[in-house]
């Protein structure tokens, strides 16, 4: 089963990281997910595939009440992004999935009707959560066509999706990176391969650079604290992605 | 829920089935009709002697649209029962995950799944039970309407049959295309006999 683990708290404002599956299957590929809340209100950032729904879930009912999740959020159209969405809808089939507007037709395939989808624009959106706002961040092209992060300019934490992902081995499962030199080892084969336009990526990390981001967290892998953020941008920004080596 | 499972995947194997003995259905019927347009113009031919012989092919002509009007209303329910197959296989799907996330969880994420699956499995299940029999139900009927339509065919063989004795000289010929008939309508009647096993089965 996942860990729930709070990364970030502030009053009724908080981060959750559901994380690390040891019962997870090993032809399923690892994956995090986040929850943000604030007060009852609460998103649930790539909220998974079916499969691993069971782990999510309980590990996810430790802490918050699933009924009370009220928005979804998925940075892309994949199936480990958002297969469970049929699941989530049985706990509240009010829920509503913001994903870009380029598979808005596609997703409901996983699940949902008309009202469940808020298509979101290329150029990005805010999202209302508990009288704040996150930012939907556009992230076209890394890896998916229509590709979205969220930015919460409260917490400053940055949802990266699949950017900053690391495909770790067994051992190295700590939930934060530890050494930024060894863990993004396992980043850079991902990122060459996954990530298929240079210049999306030189793009994105412009435009990440000028937040203020105090954490980024990948949808797998480990999370990146203060300067490691940094780090990690320049790392991505001399990359050369969309080849096969 | 694991019967639930394997009813679906048995209606779907049914349903296949049954698709398969429909397609051979209108070949035949198809069939029929473009034996009983030849029949008919064999028939204007033979003249005076083989007017029953005529009367009777038009008949048999009509009978093979019917049959095919017949057999894609059937085509129609059984696409509509692979909805709601699918439908079931979906549910049941939900159903063993729902099954997995109870076994993980723990507290008030237990509650919660129970009182989930409480819900789904006592509507669910009932309400595709009630529609995987109803479904069967009218397709027995249709199968059992169209054996009728079927036996209407086979008497107008026959009786093409005995009408191509007084043919005079077409006799032969005429004797040739209602035996021709009989032995097609024949392997229709063995379809739709295999047709209600597949739906009794």
């Amino acid at each position: 089963m996942k860990t729930a683990q709070v990364i970030y708290e502030e009053g009724a404002h908080r981060w959750l990281a559901l994380v690390r599956d040891p019962s997870r299957p090993d032809y399923l590929i690892d994956t995090n997910e986040y929850l943000v809340s604030v007060g009852d209100d609460a998103i649930l950032l790539d909220p998974g595939g079916s499969e691993i729904f069971p782990a999510v879930f309980s590990a996810l009912s430790t802490e918050f009440d699933p009924r009370k999740i009220n928005k979804l959020f998925a940075s892309h159209q994949d199936p480990d992004i958002i297969s469970s969405l049929s699941l989530w809808l049985e706990f509240n089939p009010n829920i509503q999935c913001y994903v870009s507007w380029l598979w808005a037709g596609f997703v409901p395939h996983f699940g949902g009707d008309q009202e469940t989808f808020i298509p979101l624009p290329d150029g990005g959106a805010d999202i209302p959560l508990g009288g704040q706002r996150l930012q939907a961040i556009p992230a076209h092209y890394l890896h998916s066509s229509g590709n979205f992060h969220v930015y919460d300019p409260h917490a400053k934490i940055l949802f990266s999706g699949d950017v900053g992902a690391a495909l770790l081995p067994p051992g190295e499962d700590s939930l934060f990176v530890e050494d930024f030199d060894r863990h993004i080892r396992h980043a850079e084969g991902f990122h060459r391969r996954w990530m298929g336009s240079d210049r999306a990526k030189r793009d994105w990390c412009h435009r990440v650079s000028q937040l203020d981001i105090e954490m980024m967290c990948p949808q797998h892998g480990a999370i990146y604290r203060g300067e490691q953020v940094k780090r990690f941008i320049d790392w991505f920004a001399q990359l050369e992605v969309g080849v096969i080596k | 829920m694991a019967v639930l499972v394997q009813d679906s995947g048995r209606e779907l194997r049914r349903i296949v089935r049954t698709n398969e003995e429909i397609k051979t259905v209108v070949l035949r019927a198809t069939k029929i009709n473009l034996m009983a347009m030849n029949a008919i113009f064999l028939a204007k031919r033979a003249g005076q002697s083989a007017l029953g012989f005529g009367v009777l092919s038009n008949e048999l002509r009509r009978f093979a649209m019917d049959l095919q009007k017949q057999m894609t209303r059937l085509r129609e329910m059984t696409y509509g029962s692979v909805g709601t197959i699918t439908a079931l296989v979906q549910q049941g799907r939900v159903n063993r995950l729902l099954e997995r996330t109870r076994k993980e969880s723990a507290g008030s994420g237990r509650k919660l799944i129970d009182e989930a699956m409480r819900g789904r499995y006592g509507l669910a299940h009932g309400r595709h039970r009630d529609q995987i029999t109803a479904l069967n139900r009218r397709l027995n009927q249709m199968i059992a309407d169209t054996t009728q339509l079927v036996e209407l065919g086979s008497v107008l063989a026959r009786s093409a049959k005995i009408e191509a004795a007084y043919g005079g000289p077409f006799s032969t010929s005429l004797m040739q295309v209602s035996s021709d008939f009989e032995r097609t309508i024949g392997e229709i009647q063995s379809s739709l006999e295999s047709l209600s096993k597949h739906e009794d089965a």
